[in-house]
C-alpha cells in the first residue's frame, strides 16, 4: 500500500519509456533496412543494365566481326574458287585471320567458313582446344548443312547476322566447345550475282562471355541468364543451367514468378526488381532482371539477364545498425526506468508529506509542514489543505465558545447570572463529598424575600426583576471566593458556605445578609424596601445529604418567616 | 491516477499495436523455410508421356513429388540409366531396348499383380509372355503403355501421292525439305531397309560401310534432324518441309494437324518400324511400391484418355482408331550393337565424311 503509488506511477512511466525507445528503435531499424533493400535493388538494376549493355555491345561487335569477314571479297573468292591459283594462299590467310581472332577473343570457341554448295562443308575452321588455337585439317572438316545455324543463315539477306539459340554443342570434334554452352553468330557470304555462297560462323563461349563481362561484379552477386522461354542458361547453381538439354526444366519464372510478365510479353516492362524470401533464410535474394531482344540481328531468341544478391549481405549493414540500435534502446530503457523511478519518488515525497500533515492534524490539530511553496498541483493541494486546516480550527474554536455559552446558560440563572438550582445541587454534592472525605463542615443559608410578591404586584415585574438582580449582586458581594450563592427559583436564594466555621461566623454572615437585604433598592425613581427570611442547616448536624440539608434549611426559613408575622 | 489517465491513450495504442507486434514476431519465427521432405519419384519419360495433369494428380493422391526428366532418344535413355550415378525409379523404354537393360541387371520386375489397372488392358497387352522381350526367366520387366509405327509424314501440297518407300527420304526431289530423326538405332535400321539387308536390326559386317554411306546421303538430303515432337513440328511448319520420318508416329501426326498442317501419313512398303513402349522399374528404385503405383496411375482413365486426346497416341486400354494393317508393321527388335550404331551416328550427324565415320 505504501508503495502502490510509486508503482502505479513509476511502472507505466518506465514501460512507456522502454516502449517508446523500443518502438523507435524497431521502426528506425525497419526503415533503414527497407532503404538498404531499395538501394540494393537500384544498384542491382543499374548493374544489370550495364551488364546487359555490355553483352549487347559484345555480341554486336562479334556480329560486326563476322559480317566484316563475310562481306570481304576474299570470302566470296574463296567460296567461288574464282582464283584457283591463289586459292590455298587465300584460305591460309583467312585461316590465319581466324586464328588471330580466336587468340584475341577468348570467348570464341570456333570460327569457320562454311560452303553452301557442298552440303555445308567446312572450308576453313579454327577451333580452340586445351592447348590453344587449332587450325583443322582438311580430313577433319565436316558437313554442317543440316544444322540450323547453317540453313537459317543461308536464307538471310546479305548483310544480316544470325544469332542462334543458346545450346550445348554436341557436335563431335568440336574440341574445347564440345558439350559446352555456345551461341552461333553467323553471316551469309554472297557472291556477285546475289547467290549465297556460304557463311562465316563464330561459336561464342556463353559462360566465358558472361564471366568475362561479369568479372568486375562483386563475387557475392549471382548471375542469371535465361533464354526467351525462361530456361536458365547460366545459374549460380550449375545444375540448373541448360536443364532442358538434360530433359529437365529449370525456369526463371518458376524461381522468380515476377519474371513471367517479363517473358510472356503481356507486360511492356523490360526489367524488374524483386526481393524474394524473408530476411533470415539463406535463399532470400534481392534480384534485378532485364529482358533484352537483339534488334538489327536475326536472333533466334531473346535473353533475360539477372543479377541477384543474398538478402543477408544486403541487410548486413542493417544488422550492424540493429546492434547499435539495440544498445541505444537498452541504454535509453535503463535511463527511462531510472527517470521514471526518480519522477515517481519526487511525486510521492510531497504527497507523503501532505499525508503525514493531514494525519497529524487529524490526531491533534497541529500543523506539520506542508509543501506550500510549490508552484504545481501539489502546491495547490497543499495550500488548499492548509486553508482547510485553518477553517477547521476556526470553526472548532467558535464551536467551543458556543459550547461554553450553552453550558453557562444551562447552569446559571438567566436573570441574575447566579448559578441555578442544577449547578448549585452539583456544587453541593461535590462540597458534601469533600466535606465527608475531609471531615469538615458546611452550611446552607436558605433566603426568601419577604415582600417580593407585593413589589411585583405593586410596581410590576420589571421592578421585581430589578430587586432580584440587586439582591443577587449584594449577596455575591458578601461571599468569599469558595462559597456559592445560587438562585433556586422565584425569590429563593441559597448560599453554600464551605469550610470549618464556628457558629458565630455563621451568625455574623446571617447578620450581614439581613443587613444588606434591609437596605432599600432603587428602581427608577422608587425606593423599594426589602427584607428576607433566612433558614440555616449545617452538615453534618442537620443532615448527611443535599436534600436533607435543603429541607432543614427550608423549614428553618419558614419558621423564621412565620416568626416575623 | 493523473498519470494513469494521461497514459491511457498510449496504453490503448499499444494494445492495438500488440497483434501487429505479435504477428511480426511470429512471422520472423516462421521465416525459416519448412521444407516438407516429401518422397520423390524420379521418372524418365518420353515427351508427352507424363502429362502435367497426370503428374499433379499422382502427386496429390500419393503425397509425393514427381521429378520428370524427358528423354528424346534411346541412347540418351541408355546413358542415363546405365550411368554409375543413375538416380531414377521408373522409366519408359521400347520393348526391343528392354533386353539390354535386363542383361545388365538394371531393372527389377514390374509385377502386373501389383498394378491393378493391367486387368483393364487389351488382352494382347496383358499377355506379356507373348510380347518378345518383356519377360525374362519368368519375371515380367515391362508393362506396355503405348505404341506407334514410325511412318512417313508428307505435305499433301508438295507431294500429291503418298510416298511408297522409305527411300523417299533420300529422294533428291525433296532435298532440303526432309526432316529426319536424330537417333542412330532407328536410322541404321532405315538405311538397312533401303539396302534390303536380311534384317534391319542385325547388320552384317559388310553392311556397315554401305549403311554409313546411306546415312551420309540421307544427311545430305535432309533439312535437319529433330529430337522432340514439338521441335519436328516447328521445323516442319517453319521451313515448309515436304517429308518427315515420324519417329514419334501418330504423336507427330496429331501435333501437326493441331498446328494446321495439311499432311498425310504413309506406311512404306518395306514396313514401318514400330515401337511398343513399356514402363519399367529400375533396380535402384527407392520405393518399388510407389513405382508400381505410378505405372498403375499411367494406365488409369485420366492418363489413358490424355494420351489419346493430347498426344494422338494409342493406349493399351482401348483399340486405337489409327491402327494399320499388321502385315506392314515391323515391331522393333534388339539391334546387333546399339552402341556402335550410336557412335557412328554421332559422327554422321556431326558432319563427318565416310572415312572419318568408319575410322576406329
Amino acid at each position: 500500500m505504501r508503495f502502490s503509488i510509486v508503482w502505479r506511477l513509476g511502472l507505466p512511466l518506465a514501460l512507456l519509456g522502454v516502449l517508446a525507445t523500443s518502438l523507435t528503435g524497431y521502426y528506425a531499424y525497419n526503415a533503414s533496412r527497407d532503404l538498404l533493400v531499395k538501394a540494393a535493388e537500384e544498384r542491382l538494376l543499374t548493374a544489370t543494365r550495364v551488364l546487359m549493355r555490355q553483352v549487347t555491345v559484345t555480341l554486336k561487335n562479334t556480329a560486326a566481326d563476322v559480317k566484316m569477314i563475310a562481306e570481304h571479297p576474299q570470302a566470296a573468292n574463296i567460296l567461288n574458287r574464282s582464283t584457283p591459283k591463289f586459292q590455298s594462299i587465300a584460305e591460309n590467310n583467312v585461316g590465319m585471320l581466324f586464328e588471330r581472332m580466336l587468340a584475341a577473343h577468348p570467348e570464341y570457341f570456333q570460327m569457320r567458313m562454311i560452303d553452301a554448295s557442298a552440303h555445308g562443308i567446312e572450308r576453313i575452321r579454327v577451333d580452340r582446344d586445351s592447348h590453344g588455337v587449332l587450325r583443322i585439317g582438311n580430313a577433319d572438316l565436316q558437313e554442317k548443312g543440316h544444322y540450323p545455324y547453317v540453313f537459317e543463315t543461308l536464307r538471310l539477306p546479305r548483310g544480316t547476322v544470325y544469332i542462334s539459340h543458346a545450346s550445348i554443342n554436341h557436335e563431335v570434334g568440336a574440341h574445347a566447345g564440345l558439350e559446352k554452352p555456345a551461341l552461333q553468330v553467323a553471316a551469309p557470304v554472297y557472291g556477285n550475282n546475289d547467290k549465297v555462297l556460304g557463311l562465316i560462323v563464330v561459336n561464342v563461349d556463353l559462360n566465358r562471355l558472361f564471366s568475362q563481362l561479369a568479372a568486375d561484379l562483386p563475387p557475392e552477386l549471382g548471375l542469371y541468364l535465361s533464354n526467351g522461354k525462361g530456361d536458365f542458361l547460366i545459374h549460380p547453381n550449375p545444375a540448373r543451367a541448360f536443364a532442358f538439354d538434360r530433359g529437365q526444366s529449370a525456369l526463371v519464372q518458376e524461381e522468380f514468378p515476377a519474371a513471367a510478365a517479363l517473358l510472356n510479353g503481356s507486360d511492356q516492362r523490360k526489367e524488374f526488381v524483386v526481393t524474394s524470401g524473408s530476411g533470415r533464410s539463406a535463399s532470400a535474394l534481392v534480384a534485378a532482371f532485364m529482358h533484352q531482344s537483339l534488334p538489327n540481328l536475326a536472333a533466334e531468341d531473346d535473353f533475360v539477364l539477372g543479377l541477384a544478391q543474398p538478402l543477408a549481405s544486403v541487410v548486413a549493414e542493417s544488422d550492424r545498425l540493429a546492434t547499435a540500435t539495440m544498445r541505444i534502446v537498452l541504454g535509453f530503457s535503463a535511463l527511462s526506468i531510472l527517470l521514471a523511478a526518480l519522477l515517481a519518488l519526487t511525486m510521492v515525497r510531497p504527497l507523503r508529506q501532505i499525508m503525514e500533515a493531514v494525519s497529524r492534524f487529524a490526531a491533534d490539530r497541529s500543523g506539520g509542514t506542508l509543501p506550500l511553496a510549490r508552484k504545481d498541483e501539489i502546491g495547490v493541494l497543499a495550500r488548499s489543505i492548509a486553508h482547510m486546516q485553518t477553517q477547521i480550527r476556526n470553526q472548532l474554536e467558535s464551536l467551543h465558545a458556543q459550547q461554553d455559552e450553552l453550558d453557562h446558560l444551562a447552569s446559571h440563572d438567566s436573570l441574575t447570572g447566579l448559578p441555578n438550582r442544577r449547578l448549585f445541587l452539583d456544587r453541593l454534592d461535590r462540597a458534601l463529598a469533600r466535606a465527608r472525605r475531609n471531615h469538615t463542615t458546611l452550611a446552607l443559608l436558605f433566603i426568601d424575600l419577604d415582600n417580593f410578591k407585593d413589589i411585583n404586584d405593586t410596581h410590576g415585574h420589571a421592578a421585581g426583576d430589578a430587586v432580584l438582580c440587586a439582591v443577587a449582586q449584594r449577596l455575591q458581594g458578601l461571599l468569599r471566593g469558595a462559597d456559592t450563592v445560587a438562585r433556586l427559583g422565584g425569590d429563593e436564594f441559597v448560599i453554600l458556605v464551605e469550610g470549618a466555621r464556628d457558629a458565630d461566623a455563621i451568625d455574623q454572615l446571617v447578620h450581614k445578609v439581613n443587613e444588606t437585604l434591609a437596605e432599600p433598592i432603587r428602581h427608577e425613581d422608587l425606593e423599594l424596601p426589602t427584607s428576607g427570611s433566612i433558614g440555616i442547616s449545617r452538615y453534618p448536624e442537620d443532615g448527611k445529604d443535599a436534600n436533607a440539608l435543603l429541607a432543614v434549611a427550608d423549614q428553618a426559613m419558614y419558621r423564621a418567616k412565620a416568626g416575623k408575622r | 491516477m493523473i498519470l494513469y489517465q494521461t497514459l491511457r491513450p498510449a496504453l490503448h495504442a499499444l494494445r492495438r499495436l500488440m497483434p501487429r507486434i505479435a504477428a511480426l514476431a511470429l512471422l520472423s519465427a516462421m521465416a525459416a523455410p519448412v521444407w516438407a521432405a516429401a518422397p520423390v519419384l524420379r521418372v524418365l519419360a518420353w515427351p508427352g508421356y507424363a502429362d502435367p495433369a497426370v503428374v499433379k494428380s499422382f502427386e496429390q493422391q500419393h503425397g509425393v513429388r514427381v521429378e520428370v526428366t524427358v528423354i528424346d532418344s534411346d541412347s540418351t535413355l541408355w546413358h542415363k540409366i546405365s550411368a554409375d550415378d543413375a538416380a531414377y525409379d521408373v522409366f519408359a523404354v521400347n520393348a526391343a531396348e528392354l533386353q539390354r537393360y535386363i542383361a545388365l541387371n538394371l531393372l527389377q520386375t514390374a509385377d502386373p499383380a501389383r498394378i491393378p489397372n493391367t486387368a483393364r488392358q487389351l488382352p494382347r497387352f496383358r499377355n506379356l509372355a507373348s510380347i518378345p522381350g518383356l519377360v525374362h526367366q519368368g519375371h515380367a520387366y515391362g508393362i506396355p503403355y503405348t505404341y506407334s509405327e514410325m511412318g512417313l509424314i508428307y505435305d499433301k501440297r508438295q507431294i500429291s501421292s503418298p510416298p511408297q518407300s522409305i527411300a523417299a527420304l533420300w529422294d533428291p526431289r525433296y532435298r532440303g525439305k526432309v526432316l529426319a530423326y536424330d537417333g542412330g538405332t532407328h536410322n541404321f535400321s532405315l538405311a538397312a531397309q533401303t539396302l534390303k539387308t536380311a534384317s534391319p536390326f542385325r547388320l552384317a559386317r559388310a553392311d556397315w560401310p554401305r549403311a554409313v554411306d546411306r546415312l551420309i546421303d540421307m544427311r545430305r538430303n535432309v533439312l535437319g534432324f529433330y529430337s522432340q515432337p514439338e521441335e519436328s513440328v516447328r521445323l516442319f511448319m517453319r521451313h515448309g518441309a515436304a517429308l518427315m520420318f515420324a519417329n514419334y508416329g501418330m504423336q507427330q501426326v496429331h501435333l501437326l494437324k493441331a498446328a494446321g498442317a495439311d499432311i498425310g501419313y504413309a506406311i512404306p512398303r518395306e514396313g514401318a518400324l514400330t515401337w511398343l513402349d513399356c514402363w519399367t522399374i529400375t533396380r535402384r528404385a527407392r520405393d518399388p511400391a510407389l513405382a508400381h503405383a505410378w505405372i498403375d496411375h499411367l494406365l488409369g482413365d485420366q492418363a489413358s484418355a490424355l494420351l489419346v486426346k493430347e498426344q494422338g497416341l494409342a493406349n493399351t486400354i482401348a483399340e486405337s482408331d489409327a491402327s494399320h494393317g499388321d502385315n506392314r508393321l515391323l515391331w522393333l527388335e534388339p539391334v546387333e550393337d546399339a552402341e556402335l550404331r550410336d557412335r557412328l551416328w554421332q559422327r554422321i550427324r556431326s558432319g563427318d565424311r565416310a572415312a572419318k565415320v568408319l575410322a576406329p
